[in-house]
């Protein structure tokens, strides 16, 4: 019997060779390495701030950057699976752990109105050296899903900018000793917003097959 | 009929691992599948052509696959991946419409494919847009003549079919 695409599986199947499955597993490690060599490289550059790690920081320091650690953690995990598509996998967790985040520069911002002579310096510094400290996740995390199948690459996209913006300000982070809510919602939430509109709108194009 | 879910999975498992002869087994296997699941969602005379770029990409993202996890919603998702982009091609109006050819679909394949169906995701966008799409990508018709047949202005059409399919593409694994 002459099937219709017998040819091509017959090709298809002489070119076959063994693939190692994509493991979740895998990209989580990867992601971890990345962040951590992240910090390393926040620790050499810039140094730690030692309030900070030794639990002297005041509260809102570990409150928003355990937030934003979180939204990093959900939108690489969203990352993961978008890299393995499937019929019925539903991505929520990063849009509901962004709109958590969100709430952070808007109190920020109302934080300036009710009281402007607080200020919110160095601004612009800590939102470069966040963005900047999250290209290597960002790295790991486009390797993945080049590797995987994105069948949604604006998702896709937008999830990678956010996971690499909100770790890179986490880890960045922990070199700022500018713990006020003024300062972090706003300037230590920016690169998230910044990486996750590039990540939209740049990595679709890598994404294509 | 075509192999079983559990079957398929092993079969997948094994051409991961280099199996020739499974992999020659699944692919048949998919191809049949994909027969069915692309039926009356193109015309008749493109269902090949789109069977088989599902196939050379199922090859190509081989490694994506999960064999923890089931394969034909992995199967679907890149079924429907590969059904959005050929809809973004289709710009100009073909001669052959699509007629009342229907694939013989044993009952219990109908269930798992109806599952992961094409109809689904139409269910989960605006009906002007659904209508857009099907009377211009699939149906064939062109601008002017949907818009007649529609009552919308061309215009409309255009913005209806390329609205439609942002969200179709946004929507290929949630719409279950």
């Amino acid at each position: 019997m002459n099937f219709p695409h017998q040819d091509l599986i017959a090709a298809l199947s002489g070119n076959l060779q063994p693939v190692r499955p994509l493991r979740r597993a895998e990209g989580a490690a990867l992601v971890a390495a990345a962040f951590a060599a992240t910090v390393l490289l926040v620790w050499q550059v810039l140094g730690l701030w030692h309030d900070g790690l030794t639990g002297q920081a005041p509260p809102i320091f570990y409150l928003v950057n355990g937030l934003v650690l979180v939204l990093g953690l959900a939108a690489s995990a969203s990352v993961l699976a978008l890299a393995s598509p499937r019929v019925g996998q539903r991505h929520d967790g990063p849009r509901w752990a962004m709109l958590m985040v969100g709430v952070l520069p808007l109190v920020a911002v109302l934080a300036l109105l009710v009281q402007p002579h607080h200020h919110a310096a160095p601004l612009l510094h800590c939102t470069a050296n966040g963005v900047l400290a999250g290209l290597l996740t960002g790295a790991a995390l486009l390797v993945w899903l080049r590797r995987g199948a994105p069948v949604s690459p604006r998702r896709a996209g937008l999830h990678l900018g956010v996971a690499a913006g909100a770790l890179g300000t986490v880890a960045a982070g922990l070199a700022c000793p500018l713990a006020v809510l003024e300062h972090l919602g706003l300037w230590h939430v920016a690169p998230v917003a910044i990486t996750g509109l590039a990540g939209a709108l740049l990595v679709p194009r890598l994404l294509r097959w | 009929m075509i192999a079983d879910e559990a079957t398929l999975r092993r079969l997948m498992a094994a051409s991961q691992r280099g199996d020739r002869t499974a992999y020659t087994v699944l692919l048949t296997e998919a191809s049949r599948w994909l027969g069915r699941f692309f039926a009356r969602k193109v015309p008749p005379f493109q269902i090949d052509d789109l069977v088989q770029d599902v196939l050379i990409s199922l090859h190509d993202k081989r490694a994506s696959y999960d064999p923890a996890r089931p394969f034909l919603p992995w199967l679907a998702a890149i079924a429907r991946y590969r059904w959005v982009d050929h809809l973004r091609k289709v710009y100009r109006r073909e001669e052959q419409a699509l007629d009342h050819h229907d694939a013989a679909v044993d009952s219990d394949e109908a269930a798992v494919t109806a599952r992961f169906s094409l109809e689904r995701l139409f269910t989960q966008i605006p009906d002007n847009h659904a209508r857009a799409i099907a009377l211009v990508k699939i149906e064939g018709l062109s601008i002017a003549e949907a818009a007649a047949r529609s009552g919308h202005s061309e215009a409309a059409i255009k913005v209806h079919i390329h609205r439609g399919l942002k969200q179709l593409s946004a929507l290929i694994e949630e719409a279950d």
